[in-house]
C-alpha cells in the first residue's frame, strides 16, 4: 500500500522497498483473516518484521492505520497484519511507548494507544482492537466495537498513569460508538475528548500524507493547539493536566479561591501559607501568657500555669485584659514591641492577605478582652462576627506595626468566636 | 479546674495525634520553665521558640516520614540544635536523588504555555514548605496540600487549647 510505503519511506529509507513488499503480500495474504494460524506467510517474515518494525514501531503502526481510512475499504489486511504483530512485537512497542517512541511520527499517540491496547488484552482477541479502531467496515466494527469497550474499561495496574488519559480515549471512541461506519467520521466529530481529537488529526494527518505522492517526504500538518502529538507534547499536556488536577485541589484547600488563572491562583496558596505559618508564630507566642499547656495529661499543672500567668510572660494577657492604654506599661509595650518584631518579617504578606479578605488576627486573650465588653465600644460591635474590621476603624495603633486583626477562619471552623486567635493591640 | 474531656473523635487522626503530642511537650516546657524569669524578651523569645520548635516538631511527628515535607521539617528539627552544620545541602541532595525517583523529570519553570505555572512562584512556594527545594511542581504542589491541611490542624489546635486554658 503507497502509504504504507511511504510512511516507511519517512523513517526509514532503506528499509523501505523490502517494507512494502511483505507488508502487501500480508496484506493480501491475510484479507479477512483473523486467526493467526491462517496467516502462514507472515511467519516467513517475522524477523524482517521484527526488523523493520523495532526502530519504526509507530511508523509501521501509522501505515497500518493510514489505510483504514475510508476511500479505502479493503483495509481489514492491515489490521490483520497489525494484530498479528502482537506477539511479535509486544515487548518491542511497550519499550517504544516507555521510552516516549524517539520517533517524532504523528501516529505515535495512536501507536501507543494500540500499544497499550494490546498490553491490556493479551490473549483476547486482540486482532478485534486494531480492526475497530481503524476499520470502516461495518460488519467487523461492530462485533469488536464490544471488545473495545472491554478493553478500554480494562485497567492494566502497571501500566503508567498517562494510561489513564489513554483509557478516556478509548472510552471516548466507544462512547462515540463506532458507528461501525466511517472511523474517520468518529475523528471528525470531536466527541472524544482531547486524545480522541488527537487520533483524529494522526489520522487526518497520515490521511492527507497519505494522499500525496509516496515519494515525498512525510508531511508535518502542524497539530492545532491542544492537539499535538508528538510525545514529548503530549508529555507535556499529560504534566499539565495533572498539574491542573492539583491546583484544583489545592483550591479547595485555601479560602477564597475562585481560581481565575494559575498564576494568580499560585499567590494565593503562597500567601495563605505564609499566613498560616505566621499564624502558629502567633499562636505559639499568645500561649507564653500561660495558657500554656496544661495538659489534661498532667494532673499538677494548673497551679503552676495559672502561677505564670502573673509574670511577666503574660503581659500579652495582661494588657488584652481590658487594659487599652497598655502603651504607658513598659512591659507591655516591650512584649509588644517583642512580638511586633517577630512578626514583622511576615507581617507584609499576613496583612496584605488578611486585608484583602477584610480579615484581621486578634489574640486570644484580646478576643477574652473583647468579650467582656470593654472593647466593644470602641470596635465594631459586630464582636461576635466572624469579621473584625480592620484597625483603621477604632484606633490609630500606639505601635505601628500592629493592627487588630482577627481571623475568619478560625471562628470559621471553630463555630465559636472565642476561637478567634491574636494578636494584641488594641 | 475542670476535668477536659476530649471530644469523641477519631483517636487516630491527625488532629488527635498532634493535639496529643503537643500538649505533652507543652507540658514539659513547662515543666522545665523557671517560673520568675519570663519577663524579659529574650526569654519570652526562647520560649517562644521552644513552644513553636515543639508544635513543628509534634506536627511532623505526628505525619511521620510519609511526607516529604515532615521528612525535612523532623530532619531540620534535629540537626538545627546541634549547630549550623552544613547537613542541609546533604539532605537536600539525598531528597534529590530520592525524588529522582518518583517524580517526572520535566521542569517547572517553563513560562508562557496555557496553564504552566512560572518558576518564580514555584521557587517561592519551595521556599515555604519545608522540604520542597528539591521537589518538581507537581510533587511540589501534592506536598503542599497535604502541608496546608496539617498547618490549619496545627492552628486550630493551638486556638483551641489557648482558647481553653486563658482565662
Amino acid at each position: 500500500m503507497q502509504p504504507c510505503s511511504r510512511e516507511m519511506q519517512a523513517m526509514n529509507p532503506l528499509l523501505n522497498p523490502a517494507q512494502q513488499i511483505p507488508l502487501q503480500d500480508l496484506q493480501s495474504t491475510a484479507h479477512q483473516q483473523i486467526q493467526n494460524p491462517h496467516f502462514d506467510p507472515t511467519s516467513s517474515h517475522d524477523d524482517f518484521l521484527e526488523q523493520m518494525l523495532s526502530p519504526l514501531s509507530s511508523c509501521s503502526w501509522s501505515d497500518l492505520k493510514s489505510p483504514w481510512d475510508p476511500p479505502k475499504s479493503d483495509d481489514t489486511g492491515p489490521s490483520n497484519v497489525g494484530f498479528h504483530y502482537d506477539e511479535i512485537l509486544a515487548s518491542k512497542l511497550r519499550q517504544h511507548q516507555i521510552n516516549g517512541g524517539g520517533v517524532s511520527s504523528p501516529a505515535t499517540a495512536a501507536i501507543k494507544m494500540m500499544t497499550q491496547q494490546q498490553m491490556l488484552l493479551p490473549g483476547r482477541g486482540v486482532a478485534a482492537m486494531p480492526l475497530s479502531l481503524g476499520t470502516s467496515g461495518g460488519a467487523a466494527g461492530s462485533h469488536h466495537q464490544n471488545d473495545i469497550v472491554d478493553g478500554s474499561s480494562f485497567k492494566s495496574p502497571n501500566q503508567q498513569g498517562g494510561e489513564g488519559s489513554m483509557q478516556s480515549l478509548y472510552n471516548g471512541f466507544s462512547d462515540g460508538s463506532l458507528p461501525g461506519t466511517n472511523q474517520t467520521q468518529h475523528f471528525h466529530h470531536p466527541q472524544a475528548p482531547n486524545f480522541g481529537a488527537t487520533a483524529g488529526t494522526v489520522m487526518k494527518q497520515s490521511q492527507a500524507s497519505g494522499s500525496t505522492t509516496p515519494a515525498q517526504p512525510k508531511q508535518r500538518v502542524r497539530a492545532r493547539r491542544g492537539q499535538a502529538t508528538d510525545p514529548h507534547s503530549i508529555a507535556e499536556r499529560l504534566r499539565r493536566e495533572r498539574i491542573a488536577e492539583r491546583m484544583k485541589a489545592l483550591q479547595e484547600l485555601v479560602p477564597n479561591a475562585n481560581k481565575t488563572d494559575k498564576a494568580s491562583m499560585l499567590d494565593e496558596i503562597i500567601d495563605y501559607v505564609k499566613f498560616l505559618q505566621l499564624q502558629v508564630k502567633v499562636l505559639s507566642m499568645s500561649r507564653l501568657g500561660g495558657a500554656a499547656a496544661v495538659a489534661p495529661l498532667v494532673a499538677d499543672m494548673p497551679s503552676e500555669g495559672g502561677g505564670d500567668c502573673a509574670n511577666g510572660g503574660g503581659s500579652i494577657q495582661r494588657n488584652s485584659n481590658g487594659n487599652q492604654t497598655s502603651a504607658d506599661n513598659d512591659s507591655v509595650t516591650v512584649t509588644e514591641h517583642q512580638v511586633a518584631k517577630l512578626m514583622e518579617e511576615d507581617m507584609g504578606s499576613a496583612m496584605q492577605y488578611l486585608q484583602g479578605k477584610g480579615l484581621c488576627l486578634m489574640p486570644i486573650s484580646l478576643a477574652t478582652a473583647i468579650s467582656t465588653a470593654t472593647c466593644h465600644s470602641r470596635m465594631n460591635p459586630n464582636k461576635g462576627g466572624p469579621l473584625l474590621q480592620s484597625n483603621g476603624e477604632g484606633q490609630g495603633p500606639s505601635s505601628p506595626s500592629m493592627s487588630v486583626l482577627s481571623v475568619q477562619s478560625a471562628t470559621r471552623a471553630n463555630g465559636g468566636l472565642d476561637g478567634s486567635a491574636s494578636v494584641s493591640k488594641p | 479546674m475542670n476535668k477536659y474531656n476530649p471530644p469523641r473523635m477519631n483517636p487516630s487522626s491527625l488532629r488527635s495525634r498532634f493535639a496529643t503530642r503537643f500538649l505533652r511537650s507543652l507540658s514539659e516546657i513547662n515543666a522545665q520553665k523557671p517560673t520568675a524569669s519570663s519577663s524579659s524578651p529574650t526569654e519570652i523569645f526562647r520560649r517562644y521558640r521552644r513552644i513553636k520548635v515543639a508544635a513543628d516538631k509534634s506536627m511532623a511527628y505526628s505525619v511521620r516520614s510519609r511526607r516529604t515535607w515532615s521528612r525535612a521539617m523532623l530532619w531540620k528539627l534535629r540537626t538545627r540544635p546541634c549547630g549550623r552544620r552544613s547537613v542541609k545541602t546533604s539532605t537536600i541532595v539525598r531528597k534529590t536523588r530520592h525524588e529522582k525517583q518518583n517524580k517526572n523529570t520535566t521542569t517547572a519553570t517553563t513560562t508562557g504555555e496555557d496553564g504552566v505555572v512560572s518558576g518564580v512562584e514555584a521557587d517561592e512556594l519551595r521556599e515555604l514548605v519545608p522540604g520542597g527545594e528539591a521537589m518538581d511542581l507537581y510533587n511540589l504542589l501534592d506536598e503542599t496540600a497535604h502541608y496546608i491541611k496539617c498547618l490549619t490542624t496545627q492552628v486550630q489546635v493551638m486556638k483551641k487549647i489557648a482558647d481553653f486554658y486563658s482565662p
